[in-house]
């Protein structure tokens, strides 16, 4: 009778600690030693053994993602480029986008790297060589750049935030497109989107922008053409944008290809210029693959759409 | 009715100094011809007649004026000089070369005309180049090329004439012709004519007066048989040989003799 | 001397007729090639539709409108100031380069020899990595126009000996001076990072976005130029001499060779500052005419006023149709153009060419 109680009150305990031990540990938090493999969007296969805590990004698209996903005190380095958001300046740099500094990289000892799409040739094989662990992000679209940021959360253990990001981001974008996946092209004004104006570069199908100006409700005039393409002044006048976009910057140099569509004489019988529709958007939001194309998605509704849309321009 | 006259020149390039006191005249309807060796100045006084380089000392007159108060433009009117061996552009026709001639009495923005067309191929004609019109100078022989130049300084009308060893790459047959033809023409229009000789014996057949050059001074001056002896052309030449009056019209003939060279106790200083 | 009759005189009347018919085809070629250049471009118009267009602005003519004014914009805005300007850019080339191989009796010269390229590109870098608050665009073709002048007048204060201009002195202080600004230019390009793209193609030019404003600054300094070099075109034969000789022939050599340079510098400078440096037109283009009629000044100025002309409209309408919409630089063309030219002259045993 006794031993059948030792035993029975041993087996209670050891009940007590397991539920005690379980109870504790929170569910998003792995602790576990056991390795994790994940394909990231350029294919490749990446091996992470725990989860990273000095993480260093390479392209300002991928600094918004983490301080998006509440990672701000793991990231140890980012690229001259990275401004956004205002904390990410104070960050230790890199160096910048297409030529980040090697060696500083390796000096960071950083134990998850954050790469981008241009770095695929040369800078991925460099790291790798010194068994760093690359990740990189290389989303074109916006359904890529919700699928990059679910694949950060769980790299990184924060895949409650990722899937919070990405819901939000869901519901900005259905909330638009609700009202304009159903319309027909002639409701859809000529829209045209201007990367550069000397010489002129437009955003054509299967860019950021030509999505954006999509799902906005516009038509992309320059959808003929693929990827960043240059289009020649007589092509646009032939076209009659209704609206013109470009990317305004904060300094003072990126404001140009802005200009350019309010004061280029040749284009001052376009639709666009009549009606006063020429917009400038923030260059970064309408041009980083991150967390704020919504915020682009949302200014160009605006633009195109503002029966639509109604908001302050 | 232009005469030339150089007084007490001295000139040099740099640090060499070329000519050493110069003092000559050309008077019009005469034919001086300036003879001497090898570098003694014989081209360097047609340059410096010509104000193609500047004496460091002394005065040149053309006419009375003081050559520095002349005109480029007036200077060329008045004075033609065929140099020695010049620089052709080969590309252009041995016509179009003679036509140059004419630049000085053509103003700024003027063309050659007819009667500038006119006077060139007549020029031509006189030198018996005009079979060569329509060639390219590049193609041409040195002594056709000569020829061309004696049309072109023709074709420039000038009163004075300077020339720079106008018969070297010619045939004895040419010689005789062009130099027949200069001096005609000097006689005829009463030109002044200076000429550098390299053969003593054409420079005694044709000028009136000769300058022999010698080191930059002048050794000897006068008429052909004053000039040409056989002492003074062992003192400036350093040959052996042998002064004769020529059969026809008893100028003087050099003949030399081969061998035997003393070199001239004055040469090059 | 009389005059002989006008009967005896040879064939050389018959070279002249010649190239007096020269220069009528030529100009009957220029309006072909700008006709056919307007005609096409990225957007299609018709032949009949583009003539329109072109006809109703002169003013006696009467039309009613039946196009859009986008495409009238297209002809009158786009297309014709970009042909314009690029048959002046030709013909200040051409005619800069026949000036200079005169000048030097160089058959390699080029407008480009004395530091005008060099120090054109010079002053559009600047002007492409001053802060953007600073006067706007406008500001590269004028940095551009004043660095190619500095440039040549830097060369030329170099050369002077006194009170000449000895021309070997001037290529070596030219080549000399354009290398040092070359890689100053080089320098900056390389630091220049991100700004680099517009500086590139500035650098190959280009008649893309050509506008009415910049032909009219461009159109009086080459027209002014072009035309003092052709009036000076007896002087530039005789001075094929050597200076010696010109000057006995009556040519003040030290004068005539400063308002030459001056001249053909000034419209190289007004050409390049706009559209940047092409290459081989100068050379080529004066070669290409002496080949075929002669080296005489007074019809190779003018015959290359023409054909610098058609042969740049022609080559900026080969850049912009043969990989449409792409835009080929067209200082690629022309180099294209050059490279087997070269061999070609260099191949020839014939005829004497310089």
């Amino acid at each position: 009778m006794k031993n059948r109680l030792i035993g029975f009150a041993f087996f209670l305990a050891l009940l007590l600690v397991l539920g005690f031990l379980w109870g504790c540990s929170p569910a998003t938090q792995r602790t576990t030693a056991s390795p994790m493999e994940i394909t990231d969007q350029l294919g490749r296969t990446v091996k992470l053994d725990k989860v990273p805590q000095r993480i260093i990004s390479l392209a300002p698209s991928n600094t918004e993602v983490l301080f998006a996903l509440g990672l701000a005190d793991r990231i140890v380095a980012v690229t001259d480029y990275c401004d956004y958001p205002p904390e990410a300046k104070q960050k230790p740099k890199i160096g910048g986008f297409s030529n980040p500094n090697i060696e500083s990289i390796i000096a960071l000892s950083p134990d998850l790297i954050l790469a981008a799409s241009i770095h695929e040739k040369g800078v991925i094989p460099q790291l790798e060589e010194k068994e760093l662990t690359v990740f990189a992000l290389t989303p074109k679209t916006m359904d890529e750049i919700q699928q990059a940021i679910t694949l950060v959360g769980s790299i990184t253990g924060k895949e409650k935030e990722a899937a919070a990001l990405v819901d939000d981001m869901k519901k900005r974008i259905k909330a638009i497109t609700d009202k304009t996946s159903g319309l027909t092209a002639l409701r859809r004004p000529r829209a045209m989107y201007l990367v550069w104006h000397d010489p002129l570069m437009t955003a054509g199908a299967k860019t950021l922008q030509d999505e954006l100006i999509a799902k906005a409700g516009g038509l992309n005039i320059a959808q003929g053409l693929t990827d960043y393409a240059k289009i020649s002044l007589e092509a646009v006048i032939q076209a009659d944008p209704e609206v013109m976009i470009a990317g305004v910057g904060h300094g003072s140099g990126e404001d140009l290809t802005f200009q350019f569509l309010n004061t280029e004489s040749r284009l001052k019988d376009t639709a666009a210029r009549r009606n006063n529709r020429v917009f400038g958007v923030d260059a970064n939001q309408v041009s980083r693959p991150g967390p704020r194309a919504v915020a682009a998605l949302e200014e160009l509704a605006k633009f195109i759409h503002p029966e639509l849309f109604p908001g302050a321009k | 009715m232009i005469k030339i006259e150089m007084q007490d020149v001295w000139l040099g390039y740099g640090h060499t100094v070329v000519l050493k006191g110069i003092t000559l005249r050309a008077m019009p309807g005469e034919m001086v011809g300036l003879i001497g060796p090898n570098g003694c100045g014989k081209s360097t006084v047609i340059r410096a007649l010509s104000r193609v380089i500047t004496p460091h000392s002394g005065r040149i007159f053309l006419d009375s004026k003081d050559l520095t108060r002349i005109s480029r433009r007036d200077l060329a009117r008045l004075m033609g000089v065929v140099p020695q061996m010049p620089l052709l552009p080969s590309a252009f026709t041995a016509f179009e070369i003679v036509l140059m001639g004419r630049n000085p009495h053509l103003g700024l923005f003027q063309y050659e005309g007819r009667r500038d067309q006119a006077i060139a191929w007549q020029a031509m004609a006189r030198t018996g180049t005009t079979t060569l019109a329509e060639r390219r100078v590049g193609e041409l022989s040195g002594g056709e090329i000569q020829c061309l130049l004696i049309a072109r300084v023709l074709a420039q009308e000038t009163k004075v004439i300077l020339l720079d060893e106008p018969t070297a790459n010619l045939d004895i047959g040419r010689q005789i012709e062009i130099l027949d033809l200069i001096k005609k023409l000097c006689l005829e229009n009463n030109l002044t004519v200076l000429t550098a000789l390299h053969d003593l014996n054409l420079a005694a057949q044709y000028c009136d007066r000769l300058v022999m050059l010698c080191g930059g001074r002048i050794h000897a001056e006068g008429k052909p048989e004053e000039v040409i002896t056989k002492r003074y052309i062992q003192e400036v030449y350093g040959a052996q040989n042998c002064v004769y009056p020529h059969p026809v019209n008893e100028l003087p003939t050099v003949l030399l003799t081969a061998g035997n060279r003393r070199r001239a106790p004055d040469q090059g200083g | 001397m009389s005059t002989p009759p006008a009967n005896i005189l040879p064939l050389r009347l018959t070279r002249g007729h010649n190239r007096i018919y020269a220069i009528v085809i030529l100009c009957l070629l220029l309006l072909g090639i700008g006709g056919v250049a307007i005609a096409i471009g990225s957007v299609k118009i018709p032949f009949g539709t583009t003539f329109a267009i072109l006809f109703s602005r002169l003013p006696l003519v009467d039309f009613t409108p039946n196009w859009s004014g986008g495409l009238s914009t297209i002809v009158l805005d786009i297309r014709l100031p970009r042909i314009i300007l690029a048959g002046l850019v030709g013909a200040a080339l051409a005619t800069a380069g026949a000036t200079y191989q005169g000048l030097f009796r160089n058959p390699l010269a080029d407008p480009y020899l004395i530091g005008v390229a060099q120090g054109a590109s010079l002053g559009a870098v600047t002007g492409f990595l001053l802060p953007s608050g600073w006067l706007g665009p406008e500001m590269v073709p004028l940095l551009a126009f004043i660095g190619a002048l500095g440039g040549t007048a830097i060369v030329y204060g170099l050369a002077r000996v006194g009170k000449t201009l000895p021309m070997t002195t001037l290529i070596l202080a030219g080549v000399a001076v354009g290398a040092l600004l070359g890689s100053i230019v080089s320098y900056l390009i390389i630091s220049s990072g991100e700004k680099l793209h517009g500086i590139i193609f500035w650098l190959m030019g280009s008649f893309s976005l050509s506008r009415w404003s910049e032909v009219q600054v461009v159109l009086p300094y080459v027209l002014a130029g072009i035309a003092l070099l052709i009036l000076y075109a007896r002087p530039l034969n005789v001075m094929q001499l050597d200076e010696e000789q010109a000057q006995q022939l009556g040519i003040n050599v030290e004068r005539l060779k400063l308002i030459l340079l001056a001249a053909a510098t000034l419209i190289t400078a007004a050409a390049v500052s706009f559209v940047g440096t092409i290459g081989f037109v100068g050379i080529i283009i004066p070669h290409a005419v002496r080949l075929i009629w002669g080296p005489d000044y007074r019809f190779l100025l003018p015959l290359s006023v023409l054909a610098g002309a058609i042969f740049l409209i022609a080559a900026d309408l080969m850049a912009r149709t043969i990989a449409t919409p792409e835009e080929i630089p067209i200082g690629v063309i022309t180099a294209l153009c050059g490279a087997p030219f070269f061999l070609y002259l260099l191949r020839r045993k014939k005829k004497v060419l310089f």
